[in-house]
């Protein structure tokens, strides 16, 4: 691989990596907001060195040595017999992936293939008094929690107010989901919370959902889904952090 | 002097990839000119690029299908998390190689591998990243003349021990801080059996022979500094895609819906999270929140889960073959797999 090509790829790859981070949110598809600066710095070291790289090369065009300054026969590199890792060639994927496909956030499909990951309370103290509000805006994953864990059913009767997209339910019905990421969304787990009372808005639409529990007998149990009886349901953007 | 200050020589001219691959360590030779260099690799990289971004327009309704775009999503995740920490682990890599004397390395350590191997597990915990990064920083290590032994436990032991990684896992299980102990314990107790079963059983030809790489004194150490770098990123970003891939690949085949049945059975329990270990290829600073998610298995399945995560797993194989070999990457990481399930079971029994 010559040494042009080398830094066409660390630019394009590093310019990638700016494009997602620095240039737009969209990021925040793949990891957490927390990774947005080790991002930009790791895109502009790439940039820099491809840029440093190819100021070098030209230099080395300019003056007519074809090895691009590194050094001549007899040398038995082993590392990679063949100069510049054929390998690194892979790294077009990525950037092609991204300017192609353009990978939105994980959705329904993702959710409709995993359990509810309801989190189950860390102290045997219970859960604290739900804030006050009518509807009161909860995290989806605050809902399963208290729906399938707490005991003292601190959700009776309340009206919650819960965002997220749809997820068709095989055989009828529908969920709205939202998906958690610890650190990328290769890890992500799934709150669902099964909707009653309306029709399906088409799969991967973001709603807000307005409405009471409906216990269903589900809960104690690790991937209970509880339920919920809307009273009204409202299409809305996708947010800016599409995992909750 | 000048060929010690090699980083990544060039084929003399050609930029294609002959149509068979020569042989590792062939001898540089002078490309005899052929039709095949008028075109030269930049021109199919331009092209290639040019085509495929024009290709969006007829490919668009066929890119949208939905297990394509969650392949990609959770193919670009890896990739764009792993970046920074493979930046982070071949300026490192890069900066051992090229400022550290080593004299220096050599001295810090103990000179009987007995016992330079838990002096290197405990230096583990100083290197703040995830696996990525202690694969190129290993490499660079080994070059620099440490033994391999020793190396090759910091390699395990750093991505696991290190404050990041254990703050993460008392985050992830409140209730029980006795599994920040069994995770430091078990994997560190690992990461040392490994580097003592390569001193005594450890064959070097297993081992790709390392670079070296001796700036001579004297010699500009910025050019080959910047040289080391490019090899070493390009080299291990190419494994990393290789990684991102398998790992994508497997993570939207298996459906984790199967696995809740099996938890219950204690040693099938077992053997089935070291499996999805190495097969779901998580970052060990997030596996804690995944093995606290898997609730339905024991404790002493999830301690399993994340001593294997960032000691074996296929995104980690690909990047140790990139820089160790293929011989190495496959019988290390079937040794590692095997110790880590007996030590994570020992120390879960005791501390779990």
């Amino acid at each position: 691989m010559k040494r042009e090509v080398q830094a066409v790829l660390l630019v394009l790859f590093g310019a990638t990596v700016l494009r997602i981070s620095l240039f737009s949110d969209d990021y925040l598809r793949y990891v957490r907001t927390t990774q947005r600066p080790y991002l930009i710095a790791a895109g502009a070291v790439l940039v820099l060195l491809g840029v440093v790289s190819a100021v070098v090369a030209m230099g080395a065009l300019v003056r007519g040595d074809t090895s691009g300054g590194e050094h001549p026969a007899g040398h038995d590199h082993r590392h990679s017999g063949h100069g510049g890792p054929r390998i690194a060639w892979l790294l077009t994927l990525p950037v092609l992936a991204v300017f192609l496909i353009a990978p939105p956030a994980l959705g329904s499909y993702t959710a409709g293939r995993s359990d509810n990951a309801a989190p189950k309370p860390t102290a045997d103290s219970g859960f604290p008094p739900l804030a006050a509000g009518d509807p009161l805006a909860m995290p989806l994953a605050d809902f399963d929690s208290r729906a399938v864990w707490d005991k003292s059913h601190s959700l009776k009767g309340r009206r919650v107010k819960l965002t997220g997209f749809v997820t068709p339910e095989k055989g009828g019905g529908w969920f709205v989901t939202r998906l958690y990421i610890s650190c990328c969304a290769a890890d992500a787990q799934t709150y669902k919370v099964e909707v009653r009372g309306t029709d399906a808005p088409p799969a991967n639409a973001w709603v807000e959902v307005t409405g009471v529990w409906q216990p269903n007998g589900q809960a104690g149990r690790d991937d209970a889904v509880p339920a919920l009886t809307a009273q009204r349901v409202t299409r809305i953007q996708q947010p800016r952090d599409p995992y909750e | 002097m000048t060929d010690e200050m090699t980083i990544a020589p060039e084929r003399a001219r050609g930029g294609v990839p002959d149509p068979a691959p020569a042989p590792r360590r062939s001898r540089r030779r002078a490309a005899p000119r052929s039709r095949w260099q008028r075109i030269g690799s930049l021109e199919v990289l331009v092209a290639g690029m040019v085509v495929l971004l024009g290709g969006r327009v007829w490919l668009g309704r066929w890119l949208h299908a939905g297990w394509l775009e969650t392949w990609s999503t959770v193919f670009v995740a890896i990739c764009v998390q792993a970046l920074p920490f493979l930046v982070l682990g071949t300026l490192l890599s890069a900066a051992i190689a090229v400022f550290v004397p080593a004299s220096f390395l050599q001295r810090a350590l103990p000179k009987r591998p007995a016992l330079a191997v838990p002096v290197a597990g405990i230096a583990g915990a100083v290197l703040p990243g995830c696996e990525c990064a202690s694969v190129p920083v290993a490499g660079g290590l080994i070059a620099r003349g440490v033994a391999p032994a020793a190396a090759l436990t910091f390699l395990l032991s750093a991505p696991a021990i290190n404050p990041v990684v254990l703050t993460a896992t008392a985050v992830a299980f409140p209730g029980h801080p006795e599994m920040v102990l069994a995770r430091f314990a078990a994997s560190l107790a690992t990461a040392a059996v490994m580097g003592w079963l390569w001193a005594g059983f450890g064959r070097p030809e297993w081992l790709r022979p390392p670079v070296r790489r001796d700036v001579a004194a004297g010699a500009a150490r910025w050019p080959a500094f910047r040289a080391a770098l490019q090899h070493d990123f390009l080299h291990a970003g190419g494994f990393l895609v290789i990684g991102g891939i398998t790992a994508a690949t497997l993570n939207v085949l298996v459906p984790r819906q199967v696995l809740g049945g099996l938890g219950s059975v204690p040693v099938v329990s077992v053997v089935v999270l070291s499996v999805l270990a190495v097969l779901l290829a998580v970052c060990s600073e997030a596996d804690a929140f995944v093995a606290a998610s898997l609730s339905a298995f024991p404790l002493t399945a999830r301690l399993t889960f994340m001593v294997l995560g960032p000691m074996v797993d296929v995104k980690l194989v690909a990047l140790q073959a990139g820089t160790f070999g293929r011989l190495f990457a496959w019988r290390f990481s079937g040794a590692t797999f095997v110790v880590g399930i007996v030590v994570s079971s020992l120390v879960g029994w005791w501390l779990l």
